[in-house]
């Protein structure tokens, strides 16, 4: 038992270090704050984590695939403005159809350009986020747009088995198809691979394409279905909001280990990293800090994850020169061996 | 004579035709001929006072582009960090001031703390570290300082405070901001063509391989980029807080001059100038007058009542348009690959 242990640590070391860190963030506010760890708390995590767990995952995603999508925070933000306008119309169900038909059909018109131009995501996102608030501001007619009817509110953060909602199984569910997704589909298998080794994935004859706009679609799925919960459970939803989902969701994603050289990482890491960042944010919340702490905390956190990783990085590669270096030198001596050992045969 | 210049206008037209698809002319004429007709219907476009706005609103986000500009130059895409470092820059110099420092001290505390601001950015790009993530959580580590200093509260300064000059005060008619604009983008390009600075940032940002074996490593390189846009930055947070003689954490955030958030502004003006985000093909010039032309659109579209929406998207679409025309002219011409 013990031995399996050690080894799925040493075969998953990223997938520990998040689980270790999770369970860490999660005794320090328990040991702290005695409220932390009682089942209202938990169910306040999952109904956090019902927003930012998929937009973690959507990032996750993109960063396998070697990739960011910067646009993630406007197309939820625009998923929320529809779901929100039509949800007194059309009812809630095909309000929220209408918005993830948008978000991820713009998220597969991006993944497509993205493959077609040969750009990165970054440069064409960058794009996009200024182009999707815009129709956000436009489909909100610049203003706040709210809900008269609060049943939907109210049946969709309904306490079920303490811990959870309407949302977070809503979203759970997602984790798991997408989960399975990756795992066992061949075109999940080929995001990984044009993440990791896209020259060689390309050289093997994969498409740039399919991978792109698959991945590109679920995130904007992931991002429409986050934002159609935020806008439903708050009731109201802004064209300019949302923004901040982009730095806790990449957060996120980099705590549940992946690697910006893509193909690393993958759905459970993603779910980890949400988790932690959950537990932080609402401990935070707990022991009264204001919310810009928040952010100050989620940029350090970043730039020190970032920093462990480079630094692993630049200290592999110095490894790998110093036995290039080391190899070269023995034959060079081999060379020399052999030379004199040439001029000095007889004949 | 007479053959020689046909010869050169038979090598300019297939040139043309040999770098650029016929998709990639028909839309830049589209694109022009919207423009004109926009601008010839637009009441009170072309009047002293409207152009001076222009140039006014040009010059503060032209003024942080100039700054990005040799970011993106040297391959360092770009930096997500803009509008927290002025955030950061703007607090300093207002809590300086109101400490009654004077112009000059503040002036100084601020651009030493924006310096480091860009320095710790630029070591960990330098190392190896993406820009993009990198940035990202330095934005929300400087907004989260700014805020935690001032409290998230308005921090403001008595007139007179010495600032007016740089804030409100104007030379030969137009604003100084905007003749500081004129001042720093030609300087800038002065430094990006004739010193030898200039040349390694091209270097670097084309062919990261050749600036190392050239002894030219990204890590200096990107500490000494990453100083610069952060000096701009800080530079026009100055120049904003001397004319409100006050400073919020959230005055670059989204409610800020042209509707969109600061950031995304200052990104959007060095593409639309034409600048290869990939690095190593550019200007400061282009990003000027990317900084000019959006700032042109947006003054068209309100004189021609828009709301913030439309606004928001004609920028979005420029940013879009560029790329796009950007990456079909270089798959089609064989000389930039």
């Amino acid at each position: 038992m013990f031995n399996k242990v050690k080894n799925w640590i040493s075969d998953n070391p990223d997938l520990s270090f998040a689980i270790l860190l999770s369970i860490c963030v999660y005794a320090y506010f328990g040991l702290t704050n005695e409220l932390f760890p009682t089942h209202r708390t938990g169910f306040a995590i999952m109904e956090r984590f019902a927003v930012l767990g998929l937009v973690g995952l959507a990032l996750t995603l993109c960063i396998i695939a070697g990739e960011i999508d910067l646009s993630i925070g406007s197309n939820a933000a625009l998923a929320a403005v529809i779901t929100v306008r039509f949800t007194d119309s059309l009812g809630a169900p095909s309000a929220l159809l209408i918005a993830l038909l948008v978000s991820t059909s713009i998220g597969a018109i991006q993944g497509y350009f993205i493959a077609y131009l040969r750009v990165r995501a970054i440069v064409l996102t960058v794009g996009t986020l200024m182009l999707l608030r815009g129709v956000a501001l436009f489909a909100a007619e610049e203003k706040t747009v709210m809900l008269t009817d609060f049943r939907v509110p109210d049946f969709i953060s309904t306490k079920m088995l303490w811990y959870f909602s309407p949302a977070s199984l809503l979203v759970i569910l997602m984790f798991i198809i997408v989960g399975l997704f990756m795992g066992y589909t061949r075109f999940g298998r080929e995001i990984y691979a044009i993440g990791g080794a896209r020259k060689e994935a390309i050289a093997a004859g994969i498409s740039l394409k399919r991978p792109m706009i698959i991945v590109f679609a679920i995130s904007g799925l992931c991002a429409g279905l986050g934002g159609g919960i935020i806008g439903l459970r708050s009731g109201t939803a802004q064209a300019l909001g949302l923004q901040y989902v982009l730095l806790a969701g990449t957060v996120a994603a980099f705590i549940g280990g992946v690697s910006i050289m893509g193909g690393k990482g993958g759905v459970i890491g993603a779910a980890i990293g949400t988790l932690t960042v959950n537990f932080l944010n609402t401990g935070l919340v707990f022991n009264v800090t204001p919310a810009f702490m928040v952010q100050l905390y989620l940029g350090i956190l970043l730039i020190v994850v970032i920093m462990f990783q480079t630094g692993s990085r630049v200290f592999d590669e110095n490894q790998r020169r110093k036995q290039i270096l080391a190899d070269a030198d023995n034959l060079a001596k081999q060379l020399t061996k052999r030379k004199q050992f040439l001029k000095e045969r007889p004949g | 004579m007479s053959n020689s210049s046909s010869v050169v206008k038979q090598n300019f037209i297939h040139r043309l035709a040999r770098d650029y698809s016929p998709l990639v002319l028909i839309m830049v004429a589209v694109f022009i001929a919207i423009f004109v007709i926009g601008a010839a219907t637009a009441p009170n476009f072309l009047t002293v006072l409207n152009i001076k706005t222009i140039l006014r609103d040009a010059a503060i986000v032209g003024i942080m582009a100039i700054g990005l500009t040799f970011v993106t130059l040297s391959g360092n895409f770009f930096l997500l960090s803009m509008k927290e470092t002025a955030a950061l820059s703007i607090i300093a110099f207002a809590t300086s001031m109101s400490a009654g420092y004077g112009f000059e001290l503040s002036f100084l505390f601020t651009m030493v703390i924006a310096m480091a601001a860009g320095a710790i950015q630029g070591l960990l790009i330098g190392l190896g570290g993406n820009p993009i993530v990198v940035t990202l959580g330095a934005a929300g580590l400087f907004f989260g300082i700014s805020s935690w200093w001032s409290d998230n509260l308005v921090v403001s300064f008595r007139r007179p405070h010495g600032a007016e000059w740089l804030g409100s005060g104007s030379f030969l008619g137009l604003p100084n901001i905007t003749i500081a604009f004129i001042i720093i983008a030609i300087f800038a390009e002065f430094v990006l063509r004739r010193t030898s600075f200039g040349r390694q940032v091209y270097l670097v940002g084309s062919n990261r391989a050749a600036g190392r074996a050239t002894g030219h490593e990204n890590l200096s390189m990107a500490i000494k980029v990453c100083i610069i846009a952060s000096v701009c930055s800080a530079f026009v947070a100055i120049a904003f807080s001397a004319q409100v003689s006050s400073a919020h954490v959230n005055y670059f955030s989204s409610s800020f001059g042209s509707s969109g958030d600061m950031t995304i502004m200052v990104i959007a003006t060095v593409m639309v100038g034409g600048n290869s985000i990939m690095g190593g093909y550019g200007s400061s010039l282009r990003s000027s007058i990317g900084a000019v032309f959006i700032s042109t659109v947006d003054n068209m579209m309100v004189l021609h009542g828009y709301n913030s929406g439309p606004r928001v998207l004609a920028v979005g679409l420029m940013i879009v348009f560029s790329i796009m025309v950007f990456a079909l002219v270089q798959r089609g011409s064989r000389s930039v690959e």
